[in-house]
Parts: C-alpha cells; sequence; structure tokens
C-alpha cells in the first residue's frame, strides 16, 4: 500500500515536472552565451536568456491565454523593458550576466512584493511569466 | 495499585477523593501528580495493559459527513490510551493560538515546562536556529516575512502506560482501576453535583466509584459521549444545557502533496522541514504564517511541512502495514508496537534507507512536495452526537459528523501561495499549486486527518458558549470536570498531547487546592 502510494506520488511529480521546469532553471547561467554582450534589449535577446525555451513555451501558452491583451511580441519586451527600468541606454550598457543579475532582482522583488501570477498552478513573478511567453 | 475491577464483588464500591476516568496521556498524568498526598486517587481504565478486541469494541461508533477513519480504529482503549500509537510530535501554543482561550500562554508556560519532560523531549526549546545545521537549516525568512518558521520536537514517542506503569503502580495514594467503564453520572436532583459514578466490566461485574471530584479524561470523543448518555437528569446530557456538548468537534485536516516545489536538490532549507535528527533528537520544521499575516488575512493556524518528492520519510508514517497473515501471528500489542518502531528504527539509519528508496524511484532531483494542515475556525455544526446503537455494556454510540470550513481548500491555496512568495523572494525555488482546477490533481481528495479529537465541551467563561469554565469544570456542576483536548476552544495546527499534558497538570493543580 505504502509503495502504491509512493509510485503515484512519483507519477505526479513526474506530470508536473514534465509539464513546466522550476524557475531556478528558468534564466539561462552566462555559460549559455558566447557573444552579443551589449546588445538591445529586443524579444530575442530576451529569449536567449531563458534556458528551458520548450519548457517556458508551455507555460507561456498558458500566460497568453489567461492575459490576451499581452499576446503580442512587442507588447510583452516593453512590459519587460520597462518592469526592468533600464532604456535602451542602460541595457546596452549591461553585458549578459549584468543583465541576468538585473532580471533576477527584479523577479525576486516582484515576489516580495506580491506581484505574482499564477500560471498552470506555478506561481509565478510577472516578469518571468512574460519572458515564458515571449518562447513562443 | 492496580486493580482488576473483574476480580472486585459483585456490585463493588470504590471510595476515592478523586476520581479519574480514563487513563490516558491526561488521566495519567494527573493520577501521578495528584498522587504522593493526602488524598485517595482512583483511576478507571476501561482497558487492560494491553489491546483487547472486546474492549476496543466500545469504541465503535458511526461516521457521517466528511470522510474520517472509523472511530474504533483511531483511538485505542487500554492503559496508556491513544499515546499507545502516538507519533510523538510536540510544539506548546504559542499566544495567538490561545486568543480565544480564557487564559494566555503566560498561564501555561509552567505547565508546559514540566510537559516537556513528561513527553521525554530534548532541549527546552523550539526556536527554529537552535536546531539548525549545516544539512538542515530553516529558511531566510527575515523580520518583516509574512512566514515564519516554527519547529516540532518528537517524543520518543512516550507510550504513557508503560513508560509510567510502575510510577502508578507504585504511586502512595493511587489505584488503578483496569477493566472498569463508566456507564452512568448520577447526580443530585437538582443536578448540580456527582453523587457517583455507575461502573461496569464485560465480565459482568457491576459497581459504583464515589468520590469528592470526578475527572473526566476519556477522549475528546468520548468525553461527549460520556456527558450525553448521562441523562437521567438533564436529558439532554449533563452540562448540556446550552447544546455545547458535542459540538465544534475538530480534527486537524492533513493534506499530502499539496504541492510541488522545484529548489537546489539536497537543499538544507528543504531538509530543515522534514523530519530529521539533530543531536539525536528528531524534530520537523514547519512554516507558518506571521502573526501579523495571520491576522491581517484572517488565515486559521496552518503549518506546510516539506518531502522530498516520491520518498515517504517513515518518521511521518504513524503506522506501516503488515500482511495480514503476518499481523495474524502476532498479538495486536505487538503488532502495535512494531509497525509503530520498525519505520522509525528503519528511519534512524537515514541515509542509507534515503538512498535505496532514492535509487529505487529515481526521484527527480530537486523535486520536493509540501504536506499542509491546520486549525480550522470552530464550527458548531461539527460534532459527536448519540446514535441508538448501544454497546456491549449498553451505553449509546457515537455518531461523528466532521465538517471542514467552506474556505479550507482557498486558504491551504493562500498558505502556499505565500510560501511560493518567500521561495522565490530568496531564490531558494519555485512552487505549484495543486488543485483541481489548475493542474487536474486535488489533493483535498487526497485528505486525511491527525485523529486529534478536540472541541467537544469547549472551554469559555460564559457557559451559554462553553461546557467548562477556565478551570475545566463543568458550568453549573461543582464537582465534575474535564481533562484532555476535548476543552480546547480553538485548535493550533498541531499535535494536542503536550498541551493535553499542560492542562492536565494545571488542573492537577487547581484540585490540590480545592477544598478536600
Amino acid at each position: 500500500m505504502k509503495h502504491t502510494h509512493m509510485r503515484k506520488t512519483r507519477r505526479f511529480v513526474l506530470a508536473c515536472l514534465a509539464c513546466a521546469p522550476g524557475l531556478p532553471l528558468m534564466l539561462r547561467s552566462s555559460s549559455g552565451f558566447a557573444a552579443g554582450d551589449g546588445g538591445e534589449l529586443n524579444a530575442a535577446t530576451l529569449r536567449s536568456l531563458v534556458a528551458d525555451p520548450r519548457r517556458a513555451r508551455i507555460l507561456g501558452f498558458s500566460y497568453r491565454a489567461q492575459f490576451p491583451v499581452e499576446d503580442y511580441p512587442g507588447v510583452l519586451t516593453d512590459l519587460i523593458r520597462s518592469s526592468l527600468a533600464l532604456g535602451d541606454s542602460g541595457a546596452a550598457a549591461l553585458n549578459r550576466d549584468a543583465l541576468l543579475s538585473v532580471l533576477d532582482a527584479r523577479v525576486r522583488s516582484e515576489f516580495g512584493a506580491g506581484n505574482i501570477v499564477r500560471v498552470d498552478g506555478w506561481v509565478l513573478a510577472r516578469t518571468e511569466a512574460r519572458l515564458c511567453a515571449l518562447c513562443e | 495499585m492496580f486493580v482488576d475491577a473483574r476480580t472486585l464483588p459483585l456490585k463493588f464500591v470504590i471510595d476515592a477523593d478523586i476520581c479519574i476516568v480514563g487513563a490516558g496521556a491526561a488521566g495519567i498524568t494527573l493520577a501521578r501528580d495528584l498522587s504522593g498526598g493526602n488524598r485517595r486517587i482512583a483511576l478507571l481504565e476501561s482497558g487492560n495493559f494491553d489491546f483487547d478486541a472486546d474492549t476496543q469494541k466500545l469504541y465503535a461508533g458511526e461516521v457521517v459527513g466528511q470522510a474520517y477513519t472509523p472511530i474504533d480504529r483511531d483511538r485505542l482503549r487500554y492503559l496508556g490510551g491513544t499515546t499507545n500509537h502516538w507519533q510523538g510530535s510536540c510544539r506548546p501554543f504559542d499566544a495567538l493560538d490561545l486568543a480565544d482561550w480564557p487564559f494566555g500562554v503566560d498561564e501555561l508556560e509552567p505547565f508546559y515546562r514540566q510537559a516537556h519532560d513528561i513527553c521525554q523531549l530534548g532541549p527546552h526549546t523550539f526556536e527554529p536556529l537552535d536546531w539548525s545545521t549545516d544539512e538542515a537549516r530553516p529558511l531566510e525568512l527575515g523580520e518583516g516575512a509574512s512566514l515564519r518558521s516554527g519547529v516540532f520536537q518528537y517524543s520518543a514517542p512516550t507510550r504513557f502506560g508503560t513508560v509510567y506503569r510502575n510510577d502508578l503502580a507504585a504511586a502512595p495514594g493511587l489505584t488503578v482501576y483496569l477493566n472498569a467503564n463508566l456507564v452512568q453520572i448520577d447526580t443530585n436532583v437538582a443536578g448540580s453535583g456527582v453523587t457517583s459514578l455507575e461502573v461496569a466490566c464485560l465480565n459482568g461485574k457491576r459497581g459504583r466509584a464515589r468520590a469528592r471530584y470526578y475527572v473526566l479524561a476519556a477522549g475528546g470523543i468520548e468525553n461527549a459521549r460520556l456527558l450525553l448518555n448521562a441523562d437521567r437528569v438533564q436529558k439532554s446530557g449533563l452540562g448540556n444545557e446550552y447544546d455545547l456538548v458535542g459540538r465544534y468537534f475538530m480534527d486537524h485536516p492533513f493534506v499530502p502533496l499539496a504541492a510541488t516545489i522545484v529548489a537546489q536538490a539536497g537543499s538544507p532549507q528543504m531538509s530543515f522541514y522534514d523530519h530529521h535528527l539533530v543531536r539525536g533528537q528528531i524534530i520537523e520544521g514547519y512554516i507558518c504564517a506571521s502573526d501579523e499575516v495571520r491576522r491581517r488575512e484572517q488565515l486559521p493556524p496552518f503549518a506546510i511541512g516539506i518531502r522530498p518528492a516520491g520518498v515517504e520519510t517513515t518518521a511521518g508514517v504513524a503506522h506501516m502495514k503488515l500482511p495480514p497473515a503476518l499481523h495474524n501471528l502476532m498479538s495486536e500489542n505487538f503488532a502495535d508496537h512494531l509497525t509503530y518502531y520498525l519505520p522509525r528504527w528503519l528511519d534512524r539509519l537515514e541515509t542509507p534507507v534515503t538512498w535505496i528508496n532514492q535509487r529505487l524511484w529515481r526521484n527527480p532531483p530537486g523535486a520536493y512536495t509540501t504536506v499542509y494542515t491546520c486549525g480550522p475556525e470552530p464550527d458548531p455544526a461539527s460534532r459527536v452526537t448519540l446514535i441508538n446503537t448501544v454497546d456491549a455494556l449498553g451505553m449509546r454510540e457515537s455518531r461523528l459528523e466532521w465538517r471542514l470550513p467552506a474556505d479550507f481548500e482557498r486558504h491551504m491555496q493562500r498558505a502556499h501561495e505565500l510560501l511560493a512568495q518567500e521561495l522565490g523572494r530568496t531564490g531558494t525555488g519555485r512552487l505549484r499549486i495543486e488543485s483541481s482546477a489548475t493542474t487536474g490533481y486535488d489533493p483535498v481528495k487526497d485528505l486525511g486527518e491527525g485523529h486529534h479529537h478536540m472541541g467537544t465541551t469547549r472551554m469559555h467563561d460564559d457557559p451559554r458558549r462553553g461546557v467548562v469554565d477556565a478551570d475545566c469544570r463543568v458550568h453549573g456542576i461543582d464537582n465534575l470536570f474535564i481533562a484532555g483536548s476535548s476543552v480546547f476552544p480553538s485548535y493550533a495546527c498541531d499535535d494536542p498531547t503536550m498541551t493535553i499534558v499542560a492542562l492536565a497538570l494545571r488542573l492537577s493543580s487547581h484540585l490540590k487546592s480545592a477544598p478536600g
């Protein structure tokens, strides 16, 4: 009976993980980047920060369905850029490690301030949810 | 001294100054603490030293409403009572837990100190940082955080009937009557004082117990049943003038797999909130709301624990299951002890068991699940009543209707949302809340209970709002007291045993100073 329960638990957890990654895995570490430091903070740059675009797409799809008004790459990019409060020149001055660091700080502060959204059960900071939504 | 009531004369009479009914955590604590003075103490225990199926059947009853373990299975009716399968979790209630009680935490504090030793716990601290190690340390939540950490210490667990049996045998002035069942409480014509207890044995012997003071310490369901069955003078039952006896029944709902957390594999912050050994003491961290958030959001007291996904820590399982063929080869008592202690022994091996488990099931690294429990708001419709079926001694059986509040799931989700925020804010991990609406998995379907029976003779200064007063005396009856978690007017979020023991010591102190 206990083993049955353990199997059930394991199946349940695997099913959860198949749907979406944990967000510590969401931002790609600096070793994942080879070039392009100091570039414009556009949709492609933002997408390149996501560690697992395939899984992020699943979450992003749900997010866009939940918030159809944001279902445009331009809108999402603008919203993320404004939440980071960098401006074009500020973003250009950052290398990717620094950009990741800014994003991480922003995400943490959103969690702290309760600026969160629930997507398929995952509780995400608004900005990281939008990053997922960019990965269409 | 122990006396088997079945060996007494046919119409026996037990004379004492104080008569206590029920030898569980409360009754044994009271009896030990009261003995040694100049008063004669009689402790009536329905069972014997060991489990007996016929005696256990006296607990049979009906369960309606919210699914619940049959009530003749989650209690034990022999010396030591339900502590014979107690899991051992202990924590003193805090100030906010006692907000609805007629006294504050300061009143209980000295009794908690004694209860701590009676429950055989480790060092006298429940401060999370005192239990922090490199392998398991609490989340750094900070001063203004919405959540905070707490700690449960695990008792050996203390089987009161086994551990204190010699004390009971040797205690001066104390006689423990085994196989002695209370079947009726007789009062004077006005119903303002108990005159004697009618006592029956399963072998047909019957007698009376007479005392100056009487204490019911028979458990959260049985205390109400005994009062409701005592309907000779007051037809609705003793102490039930305002229809409160049996109402406000509550248990701690327990939801495994309430959420999934993804964090660093082997994270010390995750390990802290599972059962683990620290300097020889089993502890378990938990996460709960800060007092401010609990007040502001009107959340019930809750506790969230964290487990590695797919691995059940055996200390968290009250009993392992034996195959019936093997189970039938041994006595119920031996099976009970084996199925309790073996998993805990294995758990103490910790690393090998975890290692095997993890390889057996190939758990995803860094995946954890939460377990959630809470103390919901008192609800008068959640209650114990009587049915017309009678037991072998002619007493009407209990019907239990456990109700959970309508906002139970919403509160559980909010608690996890707060945890998700703290995990995100501290960069520890991310959390997914399970619900039928969002993920298709409904954790509430797997809801269990803590087997903590509380609230059915609640304490309140006003007799219209409580069955007993602040001294645990039944309103309107001079010499009848109640011990145990049935007097809790609210429920905190954890095992009641340590508070049961503290309250029993407080009642003992009161009875010692009561006129002889």
